[in-house]
C-alpha cells in the first residue's frame, strides 16, 4: 500500500514538472488575432502586431492629455496630436520621441488667438498645419512654425440651411490644398473647401437605402406614427485619410456593418473594392447580446501605402487591415484595461512602420510594432500591389510557415506557379487558397495539356477498337451465313 | 423479398422513367410497382444529394463540406417523404382519388429516381469543369430536378386518375396538410412535455415531503 502511494506521488510530481516545463504562451498578447476563412469561419492567426510603447502627456513631460481626438503624421515625420481638452496641438519628434513644440496660441493679425476644443489635425504635403477648431467653429491653417496662413469659417451657400452652425470635427487636405472637412450634424457628406477657403460643395454623400419592407411600412404608417418613427437619415462620416493619388478614404458607422469605409474618387464616387465577401466593415459575425454585440463601428482609417489601409473599430477595439482588393489581411486589438488594449479608440495612424492608436479616455497613444508575420504580409501585399508578384512568393512561403492555412499566401504562391507554367502545383495551391477564378484558369490549362498529351492515343485506341468490332461482327455474320448455308437450304 | 425486388420490377422502373403516363397507370391497376424499391430510391436520392454537397468541387460548391451530415439529411428526406405520402393520401381520400397509400409512395419514390444519376454525374463533372463552364453543371441539375418534378406530378395524376388542374389543387392542399401535421405534432410534443414536467415536479415535491 505504502509503495503504491509513493509511486503515485512520484508520478504526479513528474506530471507537474512536465507541465511546468512548457512556456506560458497565453497572455503574451492581450488580444486575439484572427481572420475569416473562405467559409467565413473565425480562424486564429499569429499576432500581426504586438504592443510596443505608450506615448502619453506624462511620458512627454507636458502634463496629461485631455480627451485627445486626433493624431496626424507630417511628411517630415513629426507626430501631431490634437489634445482637445487642453486646447493645444502637441508635436512629437520622430526618432527621439520628444516634444518639439506645443502650439496653444497663434498670432491672428496682431492679437493672440487660442483654440477651443481642436478635434482634428492634419498636415498637408506643402507643410501647412490644418486644425479643426470645433468650438470656435473654424478651421485654422498655420505654417509649421505657428504663423497664421488663413482661417476658414462661416461657410456660405444655398445648400446649407439658415441655422447651420459650422462645427468641424475632422479635417484632411489633398495635394492641391483642397480641404475636406467632416462637420458635426452634417449628413450630406464631407464638406469641401477650395484652396482660398470658400465652400465648394459636398463630397461622397452616403445614400440612404430603404429596404422594400421599410418602404412598405412607411406607406402604411399614419402621419402621427411616422413622426414617432426614427428618421431615415444617412450616417455621418467619422474619419478620413487621403492616399497619394488624392482618393479619400472615409469611414462611417454603418448600421448593417457591411461597409465601414468608402474610397472616394475626385468626383466623390465610391470606388472601393469589397473583396470576396462584399464586406469592408470589420467583423463578419457580431452576434450575441449586450454592449459588446452588434456590427463594428469604424471610427477612423489610415492609408498605409501600396493599397493597404487599416480601419479602427471602436465597438470591440479592433484594427482591421485590408488590401486594395478588399481582402482582409489581419485583425488584432481589443477592449480592456491591460497595456495594449483600448477603452475609447478614436484615431489611428502609421508612424515609423508602427501603428498608433489614440485612446480618448485613457489619454494615451498605444504603439504597435509589426511581428515577423505582420511585416511579411505587408511586404508581400505591397509587392503584389506594385506588380512584382514573383518576388512575393518567397515571402508568402515564410507566411505559410507561420500560418499554414493562410489563403492569401496560398493564392499568392499558386499564382506564381501559374505564371511559371506549373499548372499542377498552381492548382494545388489555388485550391488551398480557395480562389475559384485562378484555379479555373490553372485547371483549364492543365486539362488542355492532358488532352493534348493523350488525345493521339485515345483516338488511335478508338479506331483500333472500332475496327476490331467491325471485323468481329463480319466474321460472325459469315459464320452464321455459312452455317445456314450448311443446313441445306 | 423476391417479389419486391424481382427483375421485372426493376425493368418496369426503367419503363416508367421513359413512359410515365402509361407506367404509373399500370402501377395503379396491375401492381407493377414496388414500395421497397421506391423507398430505396428515396434513400439513394438522399445519399447522392449529400454526396454532391460534400464531394462537388469547390468551384461550384457553396457548401462547407464539414457541415454536411448525410445521416441527418437522410432522416430529413425520409421524414419529408413520409409526410408527403401521408398528407397526399389524406387529401386525395377526400377528393375521389383512386390511388392507395402504396401507389402514392411509389409515385413519389420513383419520381426521385432520375435525381440519383443526375447528382452522381454532376458531382463527377464538377471536377472536370472550370468556372466558366459551371453553367453546364447548373443546367444538368436543373434538368434533373425538372424531370423528377414532372415524374412525380404525372405519377400522382395517374394513380389518382386526376386531371392536371385537380392534381395541382390537391398538391396545394397537400402542402397545407403537411403544415397542419407539423403543427399538431409540435403541439403534441409540447403538451407531452408539459405533462412530463408536471409529473416530474409532483414527484420531486413528494420526495421532498417524505
Amino acid at each position: 500500500m505504502k509503495h503504491i502511494i509513493k509511486r503515485t506521488f512520484t508520478l504526479l510530481l513528474a506530471l507537474v514538472l512536465f507541465l511546468l516545463s512548457f512556456p506560458v504562451q497565453a497572455g503574451a498578447v492581450p488580444y486575439d488575432s484572427y481572420n475569416y476563412d473562405y467559409w467565413e469561419n473565425v480562424v486564429q492567426t499569429p499576432a500581426p502586431y504586438v504592443p510596443d510603447s505608450v506615448i502619453s502627456g506624462i511620458s512627454l513631460d507636458i502634463g496629461a492629455f485631455s480627451k485627445p481626438q486626433d493624431i496626424c503624421v507630417a511628411p517630415d515625420g513629426d507626430l501631431y496630436i490634437a489634445d482637445t481638452g487642453n486646447n493645444r496641438i502637441v508635436v512629437v519628434e520622430e526618432n527621439t520621441l520628444e516634444v518639439v513644440r506645443v502650439i496653444d496660441s497663434f498670432d491672428n493679425s496682431g492679437a493672440e488667438d487660442t483654440f477651443n476644443a481642436p478635434t482634428g489635425v492634419c498636415v498637408s504635403e506643402n507643410n501647412q498645419l490644418y486644425i479643426a477648431d470645433r468650438e470656435n467653429k473654424r478651421i485654422v491653417v498655420l505654417e509649421l512654425d505657428g504663423t497664421l496662413v488663413k482661417i476658414v469659417e462661416n461657410p456660405q451657400s444655398d445648400v446649407l440651411g439658415d441655422n447651420f452652425v459650422f462645427k468641424p470635427l475632422k479635417v484632411s487636405v489633398d495635394y492641391a490644398d483642397r480641404i475636406y472637412c467632416i462637420a458635426q450634424n452634417m449628413f450630406q457628406g464631407i464638406m469641401v473647401f477650395e484652396t482660398e477657403g470658400q465652400f465648394s460643395g459636398f463630397f461622397g454623400t452616403i445614400n440612404v437605402n430603404l429596404s422594400l419592407w421599410e418602404k412598405f411600412w412607411k406607406k402604411v404608417a399614419t402621419k402621427e406614427e411616422r413622426e414617432n418613427q426614427t428618421l431615415y437619415i444617412a450616417t455621418e462620416f467619422t474619419g478620413m485619410d487621403i492616399d497619394e493619388d488624392g482618393f479619400v478614404y472615409a469611414t462611417n458607422i454603418d448600421e448593417t456593418g457591411e461597409q465601414g469605409v468608402r474610397r472616394l474618387n475626385p468626383r466623390g464616387e465610391d470606388v472601393i473594392k469589397k473583396g470576396r465577401n462584399e464586406h469592408v466593415g470589420g467583423d463578419l459575425w457580431s452576434g450575441g447580446s449586450g454592449a459588446y454585440a452588434g456590427p463594428s463601428q469604424i471610427t477612423d482609417v489610415v492609408y498605409r501605402g501600396h493599397g493597404i489601409y487599416s480601419l479602427l473599430d471602436r465597438k470591440r477595439g479592433r484594427v482591421f487591415t485590408y488590401d486594395h482588393e478588399g481582402n482582409l489581411l489581419y485583425i488584432f486589438g481589443g477592449l480592456g484595461t491591460q497595456a495594449g488594449t483600448f477603452n475609447t479608440p478614436s484615431a489611428i495612424e502609421q508612424w515609423n512602420n508602427q501603428l498608433l492608436v489614440l485612446d480618448a479616455t485613457r489619454n494615451e497613444i498605444y504603439c504597435f510594432a509589426p511581428t515577423e508575420y505582420g511585416s511579411l504580409i505587408n511586404e508581400a501585399v505591397a509587392l503584389r500591389h506594385d506588380g512584382d508578384e514573383a518576388l512575393a512568393v518567397e515571402l508568402w512561403q515564410r507566411v505559410l510557415e507561420l500560418d499554414e492555412n493562410n489563403e492569401l499566401a496560398n493564392t499568392g504562391i499558386g499564382k506564381a506557379y501559374l505564371s511559371a507554367g506549373d499548372n499542377e502545383m498552381a492548382m494545388k495551391y489555388l485550391k488551398l487558397g480557395m480562389n475559384r477564378d485562378y484555379y479555373s484558369v490553372a485547371f483549364k490549362r492543365y486539362r488542355s495539356e492532358i488532352l493534348r498529351r493523350y488525345l493521339g492515343q485515345v483516338l488511335t485506341g478508338a479506331v483500333v477498337i472500332t475496327a476490331g468490332i467491325w471485323v468481329f461482327l463480319k466474321i460472325r455474320e459469315r459464320k452464321e451465313y455459312s452455317r445456314e448455308g450448311g443446313s441445306g437450304k | 423479398m423476391k417479389k419486391y425486388f424481382s427483375r421485372e420490377k426493376w425493368q418496369y422502373l426503367l419503363y416508367t422513367m421513359s413512359h410515365p403516363v402509361d407506367g404509373f397507370y399500370w402501377i395503379r391497376h396491375q401492381d407493377r410497382g414496388s414500395v421497397p424499391i421506391a423507398i430505396l430510391l428515396v434513400i439513394g436520392f438522399s445519399l447522392c444529394f449529400s454526396l454532391n454537397r460534400i464531394g462537388a468541387n469547390f468551384i461550384v460548391n457553396d457548401v462547407e463540406p464539414t457541415t454536411v451530415d448525410s445521416l441527418e439529411e437522410l432522416s430529413g428526406v425520409l421524414l419529408l417523404y413520409a409526410l408527403l405520402c401521408v398528407s397526399n393520401w389524406s387529401i386525395t381520400c377526400l377528393m375521389n382519388g383512386e390511388g392507395r397509400m402504396k401507389d402514392i409512395a411509389i409515385a413519389i419514390g420513383y419520381g426521385c429516381a432520375p435525381l440519383i444519376p443526375v447528382f452522381l454525374l454532376a458531382t463527377a463533372m464538377s471536377h472536370v469543369i472550370t468556372e466558366e463552364e459551371a453553367a453546364f453543371y447548373t443546367l444538368i441539375i436543373g434538368v434533373g430536378i425538372a424531370y423528377a418534378v414532372a415524374l412525380m406530378l404525372i405519377g400522382i395524376m395517374q394513380v389518382h386518375n386526376y386531371t392536371l388542374g385537380r392534381t395541382l389543387l390537391t398538391l396545394l392542399l397537400t402542402f397545407v396538410a403537411i403544415l397542419i401535421i407539423i403543427f399538431v405534432g409540435l403541439l403534441l410534443a409540447d403538451l407531452i412535455g408539459q405533462v412530463y414536467n408536471f409529473l416530474r415536479s409532483l414527484y420531486t415535491e413528494i420526495i421532498f415531503r417524505m
